[in-house]
């Protein structure tokens, strides 16, 4: 089995952060990513053979993307490309598919560093091809720059809807329509004082909002999709105003022709390693819904493992890149390279540059703060399990018929069974049952995390070298009970 | 035609083709399925298996699934993932993706 010090899941700001600092410390460390390139979603790679000519505007994080890429490449850095992390079969050890390479990998101190993933909002045409998430359409951008489509759309609830806007503005797309559901306009004033903590990110977000505007697009706040229609493709938007409970208006629905819809109402952590590891998980809306229970120095409830960036809670890139440094330093110093003290100097300003994204986030979380309210758009026939084309209306005749809890419905529809492994059903599964029975979301039970973590293929684990099981001899006899 | 290349700024170095149920579509070295494909206006990637709904790229990241094709005969290859390679047969997938 191969070993090294420090183990890092995921190659994006947060993990690469990590790794960096860990390596100039002196440690051996081990990167494992499922992308082919690194990068995470934040500094998402063009192909390697692309070359940029000059700069355009989407070159602004260039500098610092490649100072991150280049880690791959630094002095007591493993990185391992098209890796994916699937189970841990013992304490401290990761098992991971990568074709002919496929291992475990045993480690000293192991750092999750996942990221998230869009959050699922279900409405009427939601399916259609020409409607992709907000995380969808900026990578796209970043990895490939192409743009899904021409007469475009952008709904949602969060700092991504006006980034989308200003990307497809600028890309040259035919921007119709930007609308977010907070009246963000309307609560700026109370929440400006913790914004400009990060004053660069606020100087950005009036630059989106200049591009939006010059573009041609309406920039509308407190409105939001409540429809998409199309026979083949999406063809057609409808929109409509939305209040701060989240109850929509449809006596002034508006539809509006379209090609293409970009949807983002907020992401969620990729929590499914730290399931799988038995970490306590608490509901934190806020940054995203389960998150890890972290102690100090971003441990979990399980020793020995650590979990920073948007993975542990949605925090954005700047906060992913800042916590993943620290958690360099203290895999360092938990493991003997750096004294209490050096540590100590070296984390002080790594965690006051925290604290000033922690108030910046104080204030966005305000600004956006939204209630769920999708539930109202769902009509019998949207779908709400995608990969088993699930209903609406199915679940909803389900739970009438006694089928209450999470298991059931999941029993008896799939839900959440397919190969999305619920990332796009479950959080809408457990609301519907949170609606019926009256409880909050959070005391709906989860489903049991399962394996793998994410999808691997039969093909690639049977490339893995183990020692042969040992078998009972009596294959009657239960597991463990030997016979000798 | 729907979806475009953004040119400003990028030399993608020298295109190829390959084919999308039987239909010749340009790409680039590294280019994924999907990209290539939705700059050539095609979006629709699978057709569901219990309510032949068509689908198309959405998560562009490799977590939804909703993206998959046969591809060189291998069915639930995620176009958003995969490079096109030259003469790479590529084909919208109807549900699980048998041999029709
Ligand atoms: C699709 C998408 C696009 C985004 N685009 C933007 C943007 O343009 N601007 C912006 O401000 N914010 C964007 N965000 C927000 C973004 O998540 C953060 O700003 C930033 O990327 C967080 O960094 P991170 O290191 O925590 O996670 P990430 O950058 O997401 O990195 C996590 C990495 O871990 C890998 N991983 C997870 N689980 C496993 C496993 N089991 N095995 C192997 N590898 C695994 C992931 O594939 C990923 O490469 C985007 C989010 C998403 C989901
Ligand atoms: S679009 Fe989600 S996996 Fe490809």
């Amino acid at each position: 089995m191969r070993e090294t010090d420090l183990l890092v899941v995921g190659a994006g700001a947060a993990g690469l952060s990590a790794a960096s600092e860990a390596a100039k410390h002196g440690l051996a460390v081990t990167v494992l990513d499922d992308n082919l390139l690194p990068g995470g979603q934040y500094f998402r790679r063009l192909p390697t053979g692309y070359h940029h000519t000059h700069e355009t505007v989407f070159d602004k994080e260039r500098q610092r993307a490649n100072a991150l890429y280049a880690t791959t490449g630094q002095k007591g850095i493993t990185y391992l490309n098209d890796a994916v992390v699937w189970e841990s079969p013992e304490n401290g050890v990761l098992a991971f598919a990568r074709g002919a390479d496929s291992g475990r990998i045993r480690a000293k101190l192991t750092i999750i560093a996942s990221g998230a993933h869009d959050r699922p909002a279900p409405f009427p045409g939601w399916t259609l091809p020409g409607v992709v998430t907000a995380g969808g359409l900026q990578n796209l951008l970043k990895g490939q720059r192409v743009i899904p489509g021409r007469r475009a759309i952008v709904a949602g609830n969060g700092p991504l809807v006006l980034l989308v806007g200003a990307t497809l503005a600028r890309a040259g797309a035919e921007l119709r329509e930007v609308v977010e559901a907070a009246p963000i306009l309307k609560r700026l004033a109370g929440s400006i004082a913790d914004l400009i903590a990060m004053p660069k990110i606020v100087r950005q977000a009036v630059d989106y909002r200049l591009a939006i505007m010059k573009s041609g697009a309406r920039l509308r706040t407190g409105w939001t999709v409540i429809e998409a229609r199309g026979a083949d493709e999406l063809e057609e938007v409808v929109l409509a105003p939305i209040d701060a409970t989240g109850k929509v208006d449809r006596s002034r629905a508006r539809a509006v022709k379209a090609d293409l819809l970009v949807v983002g109402f907020g992401l969620m952590p990729s929590i499914e390693l730290v399931r799988l590891l038995d970490c306590k998980l608490e509901w934190k809306p806020l940054r995203g819904g389960w998150v890890p229970v972290r102690g100090a120095d971003f441990e979990t409830s399980r020793p020995g493992v650590l979990a920073v960036g948007d993975g542990a809670g949605i925090g954005g890139v700047e906060m992913a890149l800042r916590e993943g440094k620290l958690a360099g330093v203290i895999a360092a110093e938990r493991l003997g390279k750096l004294s209490r003290d050096q540590a100590a100097n070296l984390k002080a300003p790594i965690q006051a540059e925290i604290a000033k994204v922690e108030t910046f986030r104080r204030g966005l979380e305000r600004l956006y703060a939204m209630p769920p309210a999708f539930l109202d758009l769902l009509t019998p026939e949207t779908i709400v399990c995608r990969c088993e084309d699930v209903t609406a209306g199915e679940l909803r005749a389900r739970q009438d018929a006694g089928f209450g809890s999470t298991a059931a419905l999941k029993g008896t529809t799939r839900t959440t069974m397919g190969r999305c492994q619920g990332r796009n059903c479950l959080r809408t599964l457990s609301a519907l049952i949170a609606q019926a029975s009256g409880q909050p979301i959070e005391q709906v039970t989860m489903p049991r995390p399962r394996l793998p973590a994410r999808l691997v293929t039969i093909g690639d684990l049977l490339q893995e070298e183990l020692p042969p099981i040992e078998m009972p001899k009596d294959p009657h006899l239960p597991r463990g009970e030997r016979v000798s | 035609m729907t979806g475009f290349r953004i040119t400003d700024g990028i030399d993608r170095g020298t295109a190829f083709q390959f084919t999308c149920d039987g239909e010749s579509v340009t790409a680039y070295p590294g280019e994924s399925i999907a990209a290539a494909l939705m700059a050539a206006g095609k979006r629709q990637t699978r057709v569901t298996a219990r309510r032949q709904m068509p689908r198309g790229l959405y998560c562009g990241m490799g977590v939804c699934w909703e993206c998959i094709m046969i591809v060189n005969g291998k069915p639930a290859v995620r176009a958003c993932m995969t490079p096109a390679e030259p003469g790479m047969k590529v084909e919208t997938q109807h549900g699980v993706g048998d041999p029709a």
